[in-house]
């Protein structure tokens, strides 16, 4: 056997075990999405196998659910700003010779490292309209300054929300303005992301910035505000941009195990996001075909963000 | 002359001392606000359940027997979906890391014709939203009647393109002049890989190893639509079973969540250096 | 380097051991095991046991865990189903057998002296597809009103008497519902499982859920629309049955927990309600010991235009791919004997499914249990049966998303004051008619029986021509 291949077969021995699992369990199912995103299957056989063309696209274009969904996706990364900036700012304060910055990080990871179905529970409890701390507390507070009529927020079980947005059609109704299971959802990502990831990729890009570009500007006398605007942030810019992009990412992928342990899609349907969506047309329902399809326009979704990142990444990156 | 001059020497020192202050009373008060939360579910798992209600800090009486509740209950055993995730988590983690630093190897290290193709469709696929996958490997587990089984639960989350891209990374870094060495004396790509590459690699090997077992370890979506057992259950699902059938009773659900949390905690003490190291690496690279 | 990948493979290699060992933790005693998917009633234990004593070469095992019809179809499909699995509603029924779950057993009821007319009317839907049987039904119910006799007595209010109407029973539930600060209700009139309310409310008032031939869905007849509306008066204008953020203010904490939407079984066992349209099933909790003090009684319900129930019940399908096809059609057996529906009867799990354990030689036993000798009501929970027809699902509907979700969805709209019954009634009924012209442009053969049963006079889904398949 000449040299050049033995070396492939070696290379192949090497891939082998990986690359036939890549192609079983993650490039087959790919293809296997797309093609089956054309069907009518139905797992549970009431229907007979037919191939359907761009039907189902078409259904999922017209279904009111769909662009209702959508909203709830979009409106969930509503909070995305604040736990972005929320993680600068710690970061900042971090990044400083502060005595305890290793106790101060670990206390701030905890929720982000600990976040699972346990951690909803827990919110679960504390959102509970009757007997949850947070309406107690609410309570207490609103007493204190005298209001004592105002209505506590009813959070998981209600379907108002900030942006008064209708539950029905994507429009804007008055009496839907409020705290409702959306912003309940947001408030608790907003704990978990702070102090997260986020806030190490910020500590590490903060730990890489030049201090001589510190001291220039202490020569020139900037404040701490100034500094952090003419030096920090410009400094962080490709991390903010990697950041941004990831929290889309994610953001658009989001909102399936909240909306599955906490509200099981929410008051009428206001917690449900893409994802929860694709779960049940495709696990309780079975309706393979339309959730593929579903989950193809998430992809489609997905990539034209990420497709973003390729064209004006670089541009950040190489500043 | 400029008009505005930070003050030197003790001046600043002074200021900068002030602003430390503030900073610290700044981080405690919203490590106080992270706590919270966490503060209350200890809390309440030890409070008979009329009390969990009512805010009063210290619980009348230290109610352990929620505890050897939750742990004795029938209808949930928690010893066995500890095991469970255990099991499935390590299984998955030794599989993914000899898989993928085999692959990364062939990737990083052997020159074979549309190699770097290849790895482009690697890349290609980390993209794609997981749930897309999901739905025909159910399927698939349907037709080989692998539904609700161990070897439907291990085997399809060994095989991610992560593994293999971040170490054939890592091995890109280690100098080839050492490969060089080594096949001068004689080594066969096997060997290069055991005794040269490897080693080099454990950082990058921990990593993974960590990262792995602490995304299977917590997985819900692939546990939750594949089991149907009760004795398959892995840590997550046993969490929403017991949910589901306890819930009226908060302060065991909050003993359940404790004891679902400290382990994580326990483990994030001890591995906090490699997991830092981790995250920087992974979005530095991506 | 080798050596650690070795040994993390030794330590996995243990650990499976471990697994293995744990999954055959179960008795080894020489029965064969026979799987059954239901609710996990408390009294369902002390059913299998009498099985298993009956039947010594099976051990019926219960697995509450896994009931849901989708599931339970995809499980079967994947190899891993149950023998036995219950079922509560005629679509579900459809969608067992049209996916080829459900094994017809019209040859084992024949082999055994069982027959369609010994069952309760009410429970046919829910096991018979095309005039053959898949199953046997378990238990029948019809819904009747319990009252708490110690809220009417501190009231001085008489107890219900069974030629009461409706304005009665307004009337009392006025009286007997107490509101506290804000308005908010310390004590309810009537109560009653909002889901459950076609087996009154529609039945009562004259309506149906389609056509005698299941052609179209009536749904927005007048007569539904009234029934709707007659229950909704009862929430917001006699102000009797609490909407839904009332039913979640009004459970108290000190034992419950304070969780959203208790049902209705606890809230009026823990005396918070004065009357409830219920079934004799909700026994089944209420005797329990928390309830101890609990004074009963029960009472047909009120007539209203008509007098007639829908009934309900719970039947037990056969999985064509059970791996004990045997001992599931002796479980079938068990179904159709003595034992199983005495053990109903006493059990209060509602009422068993034969009918003649209920009267004749077995009458007494049924009116009087020794064990429960305060409980002198069941011959009204017969009587409801007696009135219940059964609920019928149309053959051209996919049952599986339209009936269940889209009557629950456009129904919670109503209960949460966000739609008016009409209508929500003429939203889900034009979605179940364009559901079953969708079906019909799919299915060929099942068109050519629809335009059979057009010839023959029946009503077709569509209002214009142009919208036919």
């Amino acid at each position: 056997m000449n040299s050049k291949r033995l070396t492939t077969v070696t290379a192949l021995c090497f891939l082998l075990p990986n690359f036939l699992g890549f192609c079983t369990f993650t490039l087959g199912p790919v293809v296997f999405s797309l093609g089956a995103s054309f069907t009518n299957w139905n797992l549970m056989k009431t229907v007979p196998l037919r191939w359907v063309g761009f039907a189902n696209y078409v259904k999922l274009v017209h279904e009111p659910k769909f662009w209702l969904y959508f909203v709830n996706t979009a409106y969930l990364m509503l909070g995305m700003p604040i736990a972005i900036a929320g993680s600068l700012f710690l970061a900042v304060l971090l990044s400083q010779k502060l005595r305890g910055v290793i106790v101060y990080r670990t206390l701030f990871y905890l929720p982000s490292f600990t976040a699972g179905v346990a951690l909803l529970i827990l919110w679960k409890a504390l959102y509970n309209p009757s007997y949850g701390p947070i309406n107690t507390l609410l309570g207490w507070f609103f007493d204190g300054v005298g209001l004592s009529g105002a209505e506590l927020p009813e959070w998981l079980t209600s379907t108002k929300n900030l942006l008064a947005l209708g539950y029905e059609r994507v429009e804007i109704v008055a009496n839907q303005l409020g705290l409702g299971a959306r912003d309940a959802i947001i408030i608790m990502g907003i704990w978990t992301a702070v102090g997260g990831g986020n806030m190490l990729l910020y500590l590490a890009g903060i730990s890489n910035i030049p201090q001589d570009l510190y001291e220039a500007a202490d020569i020139d006398g900037a404040s701490v505000w100034a500094k952090f605007r003419h030096v920090t942030w410009p400094q962080l810019a490709p991390t903010t941009f990697f950041i941004v992009i990831m929290s889309f990412i994610g953001g658009l992928q989001g909102g399936f195990e909240q909306a599955r342990v906490m509200t099981l899609g929410g008051p009428a349907g206001t917690t449900t996001t893409l994802s929860y969506y694709i779960y049940i047309k495709a696990f309780e329902e079975f309706q393979i075909g339309y959730a593929s399809s579903i989950a193809w326009v998430l992809f489609i979704l997905v990539f034209s963000v990420t497709m973003l990142n390729w064209r004006f990444g670089s541009r950040y990156v190489n500043y | 002359m400029s008009t505005i001059r930070t003050p030197r020497g003790f001046g600043n020192w002074w200021v900068r001392k002030g602003r430390l202050n503030a900073s610290h009373a700044l981080l405690i008060a919203l490590a106080c606000t992270t706590l919270l939360p966490f503060t209350w579910m200890v809390l309440a798992s030890f409070k008979p359940l009329n009390e969990v209600q009512q805010l009063n800090p210290i619980p009348s009486r230290w109610q352990q027997e929620n505890y050897t509740e939750v742990l004795n209950s029938k209808d949930i055993s928690f010893k066995k979906y500890y095991f469970n995730s255990i099991f499935v988590a390590g299984w998955v983690t030794l599989l993914c890391c000899l898989t993928s630093s085999m692959a990364g190897y062939a990737f990083a290290r052997i020159r074979w014709p549309g190699r770097d193709h290849v790895f482009k469709l690697y890349l290609g696929t980390m993209m794609i939203p997981g749930v897309v996958m999901m739905i025909p490997n159910y399927t698939l587990m349907v037709k080989l009647h692998l539904l609700d089984s161990y070897v439907g639960l291990i085997v399809p989350a060994a095989f991610t393109a992560f593994g293999t891209f971040l170490l054939r990374q890592f091995m890109l870094t280690i100098p080839s002049s050492l490969d060089e060495a080594a096949t001068m004396d004689g080594a066969s790509h096997w060997r290069i890989y055991w005794d040269v590459i490897l080693p080099l690699a454990r950082p990058g090997l921990i990593v993974l190893a960590i990262f792995t077992f602490m995304g299977n370890y917590g997985s819900f979506f692939w546990p939750l639509i594949l089991i149907k057992s009760e004795h398959l259950r892995t840590l997550p699902i046993g969490m929403l079973y017991f949910d589901t059938m306890y819930g009226k009773q908060t302060n065991l659900i909050m003993a359940a969540s404790v004891m679902n949390i400290v382990p994580l905690i326990i483990v994030f003490i001890i591995l906090q250096k490699y997991l830092v190291a981790g995250i920087q690496l992974g979005a530095v690279k991506g | 380097m080798k050596y650690i990948f070795l040994g993390a493979f030794g330590v996995m290699a243990l650990l499976s051991g471990v697994a293995w060992l744990w999954q055959l933790d179960g008795v080894e005693d020489g029965r064969t095991e026979l799987v059954w998917i239901s609710d996990d009633n408390p009294v369902r234990r002390e059913q299998v046991e009498l099985f298993n004593k009956l039947y010594p070469q099976y051990r019926l095992r219960l697995d509450p865990l896994n009931a849901g019809m989708e599931k339970t179809i995809v499980q079967c499909l994947a190899g891993v189903g149950p023998d036995l699995f219950a079922c509560y509603f005629g679509f579900q029924r459809m969608a067992f057998v049209r996916s080829g779950v459900a094994l017809n057993v019209a040859d084992a009821w024949a082999e055994r002296g069982m027959d369609l007319d010994a069952v309760w009317p009410c429970t046919l839907p829910l096991f018979v597809h095309d005039g053959r049987p898949y199953g046997h039904p378990g238990n029948a119910y019809a819904p009747a009103v319990w009252y708490n006799k110690t809220l009417f007595e501190e009231a001085g209010i008489p107890y219900p008497t069974p030629d009461w109407t409706w304005d009665d029973l307004i009337a009392i539930g006025k009286q007997l519902t107490i509101r506290g600060e804000r308005g908010r209700p310390r004590q309810l009139g009537l109560i009653m499982a909002r889901a459950d309310w076609p087996s009154v409310f529609l039945a009562q008032w004259g309506g149906r859920m389609y056509t005698p031939e299941g052609t179209r869905c009536i749904l927005d007849s007048p007569e539904a629309i009234a029934g709707l509306q007659f229950c909704l008066d009862l929430m917001h204008k006699h102000h009797l049955m609490p909407n839904l953020h009332e039913e979640a203010t009004i459970a108290t904490a000190g034992g419950w927990g304070g969780e959203v939407g208790l049902s209705p079984i606890t809230l009026f066992g823990a005396g918070r309600a004065a009357m409830a349209i219920g079934g004799r099933w909700w026994l089944c909790a209420l005797r329990a010991e928390d309830y101890g003090g609990l004074r009963l009684g029960a009472v047909t319900l009120p007539h209203g235009l008509y007098d007639r129930l829908f009934g309900w019940g719970r039947a037990t399908l056969v999985n064509a791919n059970a791996k004990n096809l045997e001992g599931a059609l002796c479980f079938l057996e068990y179904l159709h004997g003595p034992d199983w529906n005495l053990l109903i009867n006493r059990q209060a799990d509602s009422l068993g499914p034969v009918m003649r354990y209920h009267y004749g030689e077995y009458e007494e036993a049924f009116l009087y249990n020794p064990e429960h000798p305060e409980e002198d009501y069941n011959a009204v929970w017969r009587a409801a049966l007696e009135q219940a027809e059964p609920m019928e699902v149309s053959p051209y509907v996919n049952g599986v998303t339209v009936d269940r979700i889209l009557m629950r969805e456009e129904t919670d709209k109503v209960w949460s004051d966000l739609k008016t019954a009409e209508e929500a009634l003429r939203d889900a009924t034009r979605i179940i008619n364009e559901a079953i012209v969708e079906q019909l442009r799919r299915d060929p053969v099942l068109r050519k029986r629809y335009y059979e049963d057009l010839a023959r006079g029946a009503r077709p889904a569509w209002d214009r021509e142009e919208d036919a398949p």
